[in-house]
């Protein structure tokens, strides 16, 4: 397992430390896939239960993901929607899809930690890493830069002997010689290049991803720049916008397709943006607060801030993974459970009832599929002309797209709205680090959600779509899967833009609470 | 769907003089006497034509209680237009003009356009603010003013596409770099479309994936 998915990391490191053309790097990917680099990866999966898991919840792992760290998809469109062809096909291909997966799946999780604090607007180096060599079973400190390396040799080194263990056909020198190269370089860019060189090393991922599979040419475009999120996003919108204002003539209805522009539509990129300027002030507020301390003071603050931090970075989604279909009040109930455990009086009705109105178009569209392509039609006012087939898998489609980009709206905007009530003061009844739990757990709940209705859209489109053609059916599951992935990472980056909000809350309840 | 510009907009001014139901008798064009205090910013966009030229009014609606006010400023940045609002039925809130005034001078792009509104004009038998009164306080501060009523709608299209026009007017002499985001102006799909149909064309084959 740890071979298969330390490998990997190696070759995008490696790749991304030369800075070489694209070709030859997709051919090295492809190998480590394909060769017998997952032999030990299968051998080790029956020691380890939670490999089994993760091989399981495949598509859930690559929804979560940031769209970056999905390989998988890129190798292989199909491998993008395993769900589908796992309960419909069964058999069909099985031995080329289980292998991968369970190597893939357990990347995922792994390289989680370190992709998303590499794009995550604020997130911390130093977490990134200590994440990567906890996950390496060890417990080092924040280590300084020197230290990394030695260290992480030496980390790699305690890898080595227990993968040896549990799996003796691993050469050890072919994989921990890769090992040790991904880690020392992962330290080497983290030092010089800080989150840079981590964007970097994603983008250059997305690039080889990108190359086998068109669908990713967006997501790769979106995250082409160094740019904030809602720069980001803003782009994406207005490429669409050019796009929808060029196509107007022929096809007025097609932008109903644009998640872009819908978010927009639904102000997320406004709040997000909105977010975003709370963020940064707070940032620079809390940096001249730092710098103004000195001595025991700036230590015992820094020390708390760390413990902020801690709770801003995201459980492991993979826990529980099968409890699904947990009923409609168990999302609107646990949610409003978050909010109101953190003591602002924004409010989730909104998101909730965006969320509600999708799972309400999903089960009608069950029980009476025609009745429902009528509805959808007058619903999204598409193309009657068209087969009724063909409209139907585009409205389904259409709509997953629209509900995804408004939960996304949703969830941004209650971000943002926790971060000004948050901001606002007054009386806390709550520490910092009690709504820095309460929202990691919120977005991981949010993102959880993402991946449910994503997967029920996908059912839904498979459904209505058993007479269509492969190429026709399945770039619309897989656009439905990139956007859920998209949401799930806009609404994580989010997430990310609350922590200095939530430094500069903690740090001005401290200073109140004495003169009180 | 394409604009030319796309305009950012403030509105400020103290709590309950009418800055959320302004926005929304100008982009739902309806009346809604009972509101929920606006918790940071709120948001509204319409599309306007100026000169023959779609612009996109992007409008941020902050709130306007006094504890609200460090993390409004927080807002102001970027914006190309301010529309302070005072109710002429309250003295007070033309009083905290002055406050009002700095703040945004202070925290916001040089040449911003500020429209001065004096709100609620159709309750004029509770008027304690004389409309010379707004007119001297604009004269003096540089400002643009007009008397509107949310309520009614009366100068409430004037007021956002008068500030607009004048946002407008300082983009054709050169008085806004509009490619500086930080102020509050951007250059729309529309405008760019001539140098950008190749961009256009790439952007459709991209999202045939998704959508064909």
């Amino acid at each position: 397992m740890w071979a298969t998915a330390f490998r990997l990391r190696g070759n995008d490191l490696v790749m991304s430390d030369k800075d070489d053309i694209e070709t030859p790097v997709k051919t090295e990917v492809a190998p480590v896939l394909e060769g017998g680099d997952y032999e030990p990866a299968e051998k080790s999966e029956s020691v380890n239960p939670s490999a089994k898991l993760q091989s399981k919840s495949e598509p859930v792992v690559s929804t979560r993901k940031r769209p970056e760290s999905k390989p998988p998809s890129g190798i292989e469109t199909s491998e993008v929607l395993p769900p589908v062809q796992l309960s419909q096909t069964p058999g069909n291909e099985s031995a080329s899809k289980d292998v991968p997966q369970s190597g893939w799946g357990y990347w995922g999780s792994w390289g989680k930690s370190l992709l998303s604090s590499a794009s995550a607007t604020v997130a911390t180096v130093g977490q990134g890493i200590s994440n990567v060599i906890e996950k390496a079973e060890t417990s080092l400190g924040i280590p300084s830069p020197s230290e990394i390396s030695t260290e992480v040799q030496y980390a790699a080194g305690e890898i080595n002997a227990k993968e040896n263990e549990n799996s003796p056909m691993a050469g050890p020198f072919g994989v921990f010689s890769t090992i040790s190269t991904a880690i020392q370089s992962t330290g080497k860019s983290v030092i010089s290049g800080s989150l840079d060189a981590l964007e970097f090393i994603g983008k250059k991922t997305m690039d080889v991803i990108a190359e086998g599979d068109p669908g990713f040419k967006r997501t790769k475009g979106l995250m082409y720049r160094n740019s904030t999120l809602s720069q980001v996003l803003r782009e994406a919108k207005e490429k669409e916008e050019l796009q929808s204002a060029s196509e107007v003539a022929m096809e007025t209805d097609k932008k109903t397709h644009y998640y872009g522009l819908l978010f927009d539509e639904f102000q997320g990129l406004s709040h997000l943006e909105a977010l975003e300027m709370l963020s940064r002030e707070s940032e620079i507020k809390v940096k001249s607060i730092l710098n103004s301390l000195s001595g025991e003071e700036l230590e015992t603050l820094k020390l708390e801030l760390e413990q902020l931090k801690e709770a801003f970075s995201l459980a492991e989604f993979c826990e529980e993974e099968e409890e699904e279909n947990k009923g409609d009040e168990d999302f609107t109930k646990e949610l409003t459970e978050l909010v109101s455990q953190l003591h602002v009086s924004s409010k989730s009705e909104k998101l909730a009832s965006a969320r509600n109105t999708a799972y309400e178009w999903i089960k009608t569209f069950q029980v009476t599929p025609l009745e429902e392509k009528e509805e959808c039609e007058k619903q999204l006012e598409e193309e009657r002309n068209e087969p009724v087939n063909k409209v139907s898998i585009e409205d389904i489609h259409a709509f997953a797209i629209r509900s995804l980009a408004q939960m996304t709206a949703c969830s941004i905007e209650l971000f943002h709205k926790a971060a000004a009530l948050i901001l606002h003061g007054g009386k806390q009844q709550v520490t910092a680090i009690e709504r820095s739990t309460t929202l990691s757990q919120m977005t991981i709940v949010l993102c959880k959600e993402l991946s449910a209705l994503s997967k029920e859209f996908t059912t839904c489109l498979t459904t209505a779509g058993v007479n269509e053609k492969a190429d026709v059916l399945n770039p619309l599951i897989t656009a439905v899967f990139l956007e859920a992935s998209n949401s799930a990472s806009y609404i994580q980056d989010a997430f990310q833009l609350l922590l200095p909000v939530l430094e500069i809350s903690l740090i001005e309840n401290k200073t109140e609470s004495p003169e009180a | 769907m394409a604009y030319a510009y796309l305009f950012k907009y403030i509105i400020i001014g103290d709590t309950g003089v009418g800055k959320s139901c302004l926005l929304l008798q100008f982009t739902d064009k309806r009346f809604q006497p009972v509101h929920d205090l606006t918790i940071g910013v709120e948001f509204g966009a319409r599309m306007i034509t100026i000169d023959g030229k779609q612009i996109k009014l992007q409008i941020w609606d902050t709130a306007g209680q006094e504890s609200f006010r460090s993390i409004t400023r927080s807002y102001y940045r970027g914006a190309a237009g301010a529309l302070l609002v005072y109710d002429i039925t309250r003295r007070d809130t033309f009083n905290h003009l002055t406050t009002w005034l700095e703040d945004a001078r202070q925290h916001s792009n040089s040449n911003m356009v500020i429209m001065l509104i004096g709100n609620k004009s159709d309750l004029e038998s509770r008027r304690e603010v004389k409309k010379e009164e707004g007119e001297a306080f604009a004269r003096e501060h540089g400002l643009i003013f007009m008397e509107t009523s949310a309520k009614t709608a009366s100068n409430v299209e004037e007021a956002f596409i008068n500030t607009a026009k004048e946002i407008y007017e300082k983009i054709q002499e050169g008085v806004f770099d509009i490619n500086n985001e930080a102020n509050g102006i951007k250059i729309g799909p529309q405008h760019a479309a001539t140098n950008a149909t190749h961009t256009g064309n790439q952007g459709g084959q991209q999202a045939g994936g998704g959508c064909c």
